[in-house]
């Protein structure tokens, strides 16, 4: 059975602080005792380089971190563990895929489509990209409710559009967006998707390759993994054809002084010494998260982000932004003129942890006019209980303000 | 709710918060500064009018925060009036006051003693200093020119 309270006990923040509720799981999640003990483990027990060394040591860590390669392949249903490329998060594997995939093939107007609801990271990458190649991107818009209409988005695609990259869950409206559709209308125009998976990876049944995306990118610290660790998936016959954007160690192939050729699929991605024990780590983090029936943490999502919105409605003032039909566990939330980092500084003194600000969406924060929310997100750990308590504490922020 | 917390909001901070002070724009001002907080969003616009060394004119106009609009609104206030050296003064304590670094005693008058509390939450102290920052800055620019 799917019990929130025994989960908690598997992660030590809880233990050296008991009253916290922690309700910033879509800034990062915390993380369970299976995962810090990898990680420590490997530093204490097997730690030594990859790739290079020949002694016992270092080909086992080699190993283990290719091992991880699989784990991460069966978990998100990529064809072989070659299309898994380590990264440090979800920022710089969109970097890696808006220069190396898609910066050559741009022309002078030419298009690049992304949403109105994307974070700063699956934004600016394409914004830059385009402005060094003289090519425009477009920016499919999003209803007061938070959501994308598919018709516009139809409109928007072209003979000029090279790329669509889209947030797959938004991580201030907690929209959740239609994007088997959308992968589909774009392809029926041979458009390449990137689907930014920060925050739906954690909780979503996922297969990249039923959903056919042609990259997909996501932070292993959201999924109770260390921070400094990331994924991006990307079709085969892609990442074939990418050059490398970062050059050093590891990566090569042979090298003289007038030229180098480059190491295989995913090794020519990852120069340099990586994040050997965060990779340990992450393994950890998906075997913890495989444990699970997805369709149960959905429930338990879905019984939460019910029990908070129907609580947080009842509150005078109170209006709650992204009110999307298909939502994921994020309440994002204005209380009437009290700024939210007064309010979450109160709820901070009452140890519930949440976070205000423009969550890195800033444009979208303008098409609110709002110039920022606060937002509670929930994770497996969290209960109803907590979800009152925060309701409560938010109708004293209101007295005290009024 | 917590004691501490509601300290540093008192009267004070809640009061300039509701009704803050000459909270106008003024956009032919002979001076406009603008206190801005990338990490947080808030952005306040201060309106000056110096003559001969005296800040003679004050109000400010922007969005944030309880305590960075009540700061600036403390700020303002007490500006108006004042010669650019009192007025850098003022500043000066008022920054040594809110500094959790700093081991010197000031005292100030109540209004702005209000604002010490944010020692103990350092993230909302950016919060209390930002507009006296940027007016720092400004003052010190005022004196130079004036030296020249
Ligand atoms: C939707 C979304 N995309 C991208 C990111 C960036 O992730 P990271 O900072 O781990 O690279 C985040 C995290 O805040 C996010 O929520």
């Amino acid at each position: 059975m799917f019990d929130p309270v025994k989960i908690r006990s598997e992660f030590p923040i809880f233990s050296h602080h008991p009253e916290l509720i922690y309700l910033d799981n879509a800034a990062t999640t915390q993380k369970p005792e299976a995962v810090i003990r990898a990680t420590s483990d490997f530093y204490q027990k097997e730690n030594a380089n990859i790739h290079r060394g020949i002694y016992e040591l270092a080909a086992n860590a080699s190993q283990k971190y290719e091992q991880v390669r699989r784990t991460v392949a069966s978990f998100i249903g990529a064809e072989r563990p070659e299309s898994i490329v380590y990264t440090s998060g979800t920022t710089e594997g969109i970097n890696l895929v808006a220069q190396s995939f898609l910066a050559g093939r741009l022309q002078p107007g030419d298009e690049v489509v992304i949403s109105a609801m994307e974070h700063h990271a699956n934004l600016i990458p394409w914004q830059q990209v385009c402005k060094m190649q003289g090519a425009k991107l477009r920016v499919i818009p999003v209803s007061e409710a938070g959501e994308i209409d598919l018709a516009v988005f139809k409109k928007m695609l072209s003979e000029r559009t090279k790329m669509v990259a889209l947030v797959h869950v938004s991580n201030t409206l907690g929209t959740i967006n239609p994007v088997e559709e959308m992968i589909e209308m774009a392809h029926s125009r041979d458009i390449p998707v990137l689907l930014d998976g920060a925050q739906s990876v954690a909780h979503y049944p996922l297969d990249v390759q039923a959903l056919d995306v042609d990259f997909f990118v996501f932070s292993g610290h959201k999924i109770f993994g260390p921070t400094g660790t990331g994924i991006l998936y990307g079709k085969p016959e892609h990442l074939e054809n990418m050059e490398p954007v970062t050059f050093g160690g590891d990566m090569i192939n042979s090298v003289s002084f007038e030229t180098t050729t480059f190491a295989a699929v995913p090794q020519r991605f990852e120069a340099g010494t990586t994040n050997i024990a965060g990779v340990i780590g992450l393994g950890a983090a998906i075997d913890f998260l495989m444990k699970f029936d997805k369709n149960d943490i959905l429930a338990h999502l879905k019984n939460l982000t019910e029990t908070a919105t129907d609580a947080l409605r009842q509150i005078d003032g109170l209006k709650i932004i992204g009110t999307a039909q298909n939502k994921s566990a994020i309440v994002s939330f204005t209380l009437g003129n009290v700024h939210p980092h007064d309010v979450a500084t109160f709820l901070g003194s009452e140890n519930i942890a949440v976070r205000a600000g423009n969550h890195c969406t800033q444009p979208l924060m303008d098409f609110y006019g709002l110039p920022g929310t606060t937002r509670a997100s929930f994770s497996i750990y969290n209960t109803a209980e907590e979800a009152l308590r925060l309701a409560e504490a938010l109708k004293d922020i209101q007295r005290f303000f009024a | 709710m917590n004691e501490q917390l509601k300290a540093l909001y008192k009267t004070v901070i809640l009061e300039h918060n509701a009704r803050p002070f000459h909270f106008e724009k003024k956009e032919d001002a002979g001076h406009v500064l603008e206190a801005y907080n990338p990490l947080c969003g808030d952005r306040f616009q201060v309106f000056l009018e110096v003559k001969n060394g005296v800040v003679t004119e004050a109000c400010f106009h922007g969005y944030g925060c309880a305590i960075s609009k009540a700061s600036t609104s403390v700020l303002v206030k007490n500006l108006e009036n004042q010669p650019v050296e009192k007025a850098q003064e003022l500043c000066r304590s008022f920054l040594k006051m809110t500094n959790p670094d700093s081991q010197e005693p000031v005292e100030m008058a109540e209004e702005f003693m209000a604002f010490s509390a944010t020692r103990d939450f350092p993230g909302r102290l950016k919060c209390a200093t930002l507009s006296w920052e940027e007016m720092t800055l400004f003052l010190e620019k005022q004196t130079v020119e004036n030296e020249n």
